[in-house]
């Protein structure tokens, strides 16, 4: 953290917007949990912040008194922005009053053994509550350090493509291997794999809020937009604008799924999830991302968005990574976790980045048919609404026909015309539909 | 060079180590008329004679006993434990008498204890062990663990000319699973690892059955990292240098048992690059093993418990990504 001391010999520490996940670059002020004179404590909860469209508590850096408090609420900063500094005596021997030289702290320490100069602003932030790198600062593996000591590399300017940021031997050696030029690094490194962990959810231009239309009688109710609604607004609106969207449905008799669904004990949407997977395997084409023109597909993994209604706050969509791996059972746990700890509050960034199809599931009202909009950059997205008691035509093994009651589904399928056709999409549908009528799932 | 199975090439070494040299001698139980429980030396005492080939009691006691003594006065006995798991029977005879004889006395042990190990196919807890750690942890003794056809042959040659008491760990999933081509007649293959596979981005060090699967999970499935495999073949003595090398290489290790996790091979392998490795590692020492239970007779709970393709894919995975 960046302090300095004041002619009083009291220093100011600076509470700045920490960085809570790769792909975070900005967050915004939901309140401010202290006042300029405040007292707080070490890791007190000074202000709730939201990024992207996770919200959590930020802590303070040290003990001390509210000095000033930089930045509104509702305001949106850039990560390492400095919100707010704190008064914190010189003689007291609190960690974060003293100059950062002689700090404690465990990412002075790692400066130390890198013989670093002083790292950028957003490393030195103190701990969020949501765990990206699983301590404090960056730490560096024992071959990285040394790699970069041996080549005169500056690790605090290398973009790291490990899981959480971390900058893994690869990210050096490509340093080392690639143009010697060590000092700008950041440029031509990242450019590989970090689309599998890159976050789907682009940072968001800061809108401009238009001169308001009098309303002709003053409304009941409303106000400025959460974040978390303009955020979804602008995803859906940029979604419409640069796919070329289509909706194919197909409908699918639900008997075997509501017999079995009652022996397992888990929701329709798990077997629907799970017959989808294995259509993916066999139509790799809808798992896949369009990135600018940019097409990316993926044969050998899955990973499941499910869209989560938060009910008024708007809605959020958790990955189930690698649900190929998982059985009925298997998706039916991971999807009741992340739905439970989406409504807590509890994801992390690294829960909602990384998805290659989406599934929405808004069927609980008895709706029965919806357009939805592709959660990009994938290219397709299925709908599944109420499952619902009709007559239908059957036929027996002797090939007669007859009216019987049948519990029914339409399942909708968004999908993007540019990558796709409607026969492929169609081809699809018929696979889910065929998994969930005639596959033991 | 002909195409043999793991257990042909077993066969093999005996065959010609017992043509080529009248000192060697096999004992154990049902190995005879029977010709072994695993037919590995099917026909031998026609050949060889029932004083080459013996027949003893359900003793493996007096088996490493006499065979202790055998060796002491010159001969050169192969035992068989028909299921390794046996061995404990024998344990005071191999571990204290024949480990620290040369230690005591000056007097060398040249002699095999063959032990057929490990699991995959429902053989319950007292056919399915991996016991190599006891004897990794008792000095005087050597322990080497085949992965291929020519390394059953030519490990089999090695440990019967060695000098010490040597623990032969013959995978029994392997048997008649792995083949390949072995060359005819007597030669050895040295105590020391082997790279099955090379690469750049992740070490899995493996040895015995666990060496194929290592290779099955490595072939796909990883978004084509650079995956090398090492099949450690000999864990007494282990192959330092080439485990270093490995590591220094890749910088991330996947460790990888069949046997019980705690203190395994694996562990041993761990603790060695923890403390010579330290600077070549991009993150954590991933151990892939057994849980410390016995190995279950029901065959899903058995699948459940010995290490899977994708139980180390998932190793590899997690560990490439981080």
């Amino acid at each position: 953290m960046s302090s300095s001391r004041t002619e009083t010999g009291a220093a100011l520490v600076d509470v700045t917007m920490p960085q809570m996940g790769v792909s975070v670059s900005e967050g915004t002020i939901v309140a401010w949990r202290v006042s300029v004179g405040d007292t707080v404590a070490y890791e007190e909860t000074v202000c709730d912040i939201s990024t992207d469209k996770i919200d959590t508590e930020l802590p303070s850096p040290a003990a001390g008194v509210v000095a000033e408090i930089l930045v509104d609420v509702e305001q949106t900063v850039p990560v390492g922005a400095v919100l707010a500094r704190l008064s914190v005596s010189g003689g007291d021997g609190a960690a974060a009053a003293s100059d950062s030289d002689d700090s404690p702290a465990p990412e002075a320490a790692a400066q130390d053994v890198t013989g670093m100069e002083a790292a950028p602003t957003d490393m030195d932030t103190p701990a969020a509550p949501v765990r990206t790198t699983g301590s404090n600062g960056p730490r560096y593996s024992p071959v990285v350090q040394r790699v970069a000591e041996a080549h005169g590399i500056d690790l605090s300017t290398v973009v790291g493509t490990g899981r959480g940021g971390r900058v893994r031997k690869q990210d050096v050696m490509a340093l080392v291997n690639g143009n010697g030029d060590a000092g700008t690094a950041g440029t031509g490194v990242a450019e590989g794999p970090p689309l599998h962990i890159e976050s789907p959810y682009r940072p968001d231009p800061v809108p401009t809020p238009g001169p308001a239309a009098a309303p002709a009688s003053a409304p009941a109710g409303g106000g400025q937009l959460s974040r978390m609604r303009r955020t979804i607004g602008e995803h859906m609106k940029r979604s419409l604008e640069v796919s070329a969207t289509c909706t194919t449905w197909i409908e699918v008799d639900m008997s075997r799924v509501e017999a079995a669904r009652a022996r397992v004990g888990v929701t329709a949407l798990s077997f629907v999830a799970r017959a989808c997977v294995l259509a993916l395997r066999e139509y790799p084409a809808l798992n896949a991302w369009m990135d600018g023109d940019k097409y990316s597909r993926f044969d050998n993994e899955v990973h499941l968005g499910i869209a989560v209604s938060l009910g008024e706050d708007g809605l959020i969509v958790p990955v189930v990574r690698d649900a190929h791996q998982l059985s009925v059972e298997g998706l039916a746990a991971r999807i009741r976790d992340l739905a439970k700890r989406s409504r807590s509050g509890q994801l992390s960034p690294d829960d909602v980045r990384g998805g290659t199809f989406t599934i929405t599931n808004p069927g609980q009202y008895g709706s029965i048919m919806a357009t939805p909009i592709i959660n990009q950059p994938q290219v397709a997205i299925l709908d599944l609404e109420a499952v619902v008691k009709r007559p239908v035509v059957v036929t027996d093994a002797d090939g007669n026909d007859s009216i019987a009651i049948r519990p029914m589904t339409i399942l909708g399928l968004s999908w993007d015309h540019r990558t796709l056709d409607g026969a492929l999409s169609a081809q699809f549908l018929a696979a889910v539909k065929r998994n969930l009528e005639t596959q033991q799932l | 060079m002909a195409a043999l199975t793991y257990l042909q090439a077993i066969s093999s070494a005996l065959r010609d180590e017992m043509r080529a040299d009248e000192r060697v001698m096999l004992m154990g139980e049902d190995i005879g008329v029977f010709g072994g429980a695993f037919k590995v030396t099917d026909g031998f005492i026609d050949e060889f004679g029932p004083d080459r080939v013996m027949d003893t009691p359900l003793a493996e006691s007096a088996i490493i006993g006499c065979a202790v003594g055998a060796a002491a006065v010159g001969l050169r006995p192969v035992c068989e434990m028909q299921f390794s798991d046996f061995i404990s029977c024998g344990f005071d005879q191999l571990v204290n008498v024949a480990g620290k004889m040369y230690y005591r006395q000056g007097l060398a042990v040249p002699l095999v204890v063959r032990l057929p190990s490990g699991g995959g196919f429902s053989g319950g807890p007292f056919h399915s062990q991996n016991p190599e750690a006891w004897f990794m942890h008792a000095p005087g003794l050597k322990v080497v663990a085949p992965s291929t056809a020519e390394d059953a042959k030519g490990l089999l040659h090695s440990a019967i000319h060695d000098p010490n008491p040597v623990c032969y760990m013959e995978h029994k999933h392997l048997y008649r699973r792995v083949k390949g081509e072995v060359p005819e007649g007597v030669f050895e293959a040295p105590f020391t690892a082997r790279v099955a596979q090379a690469g750049s981005d992740l070490v899995v060090i493996a040895y015995g059955a666990m060496v194929p699967l290592a290779l099955e999970a490595a072939s796909d499935g990883l978004d084509g990292a650079s995956i090398e495999v090492l099949d450690l073949r000999s864990l007494v003595p282990l192959d330092e240098d080439a485990i270093l090398d490995s590591v220094a290489r890749c910088s991330k290790v996947v460790i990888l048992d069949e046997a019980n996790a705690t203190c395994a091979a694996g562990a041993q392998v761990a603790a060695l690059i923890a403390e010579k490795a330290f600077e070549d590692l991009d993150g954590p020492v991933v151990r892939v093993a057994s849980p410390d239970v016995p190995i279950p007779f029901s065959p899903p709970l058995e699948q459940a418990v010995l290490p899977s393709v994708e139980r180390v894919r998932e190793a590899c995975r997690e560990l490439l990504a981080y």
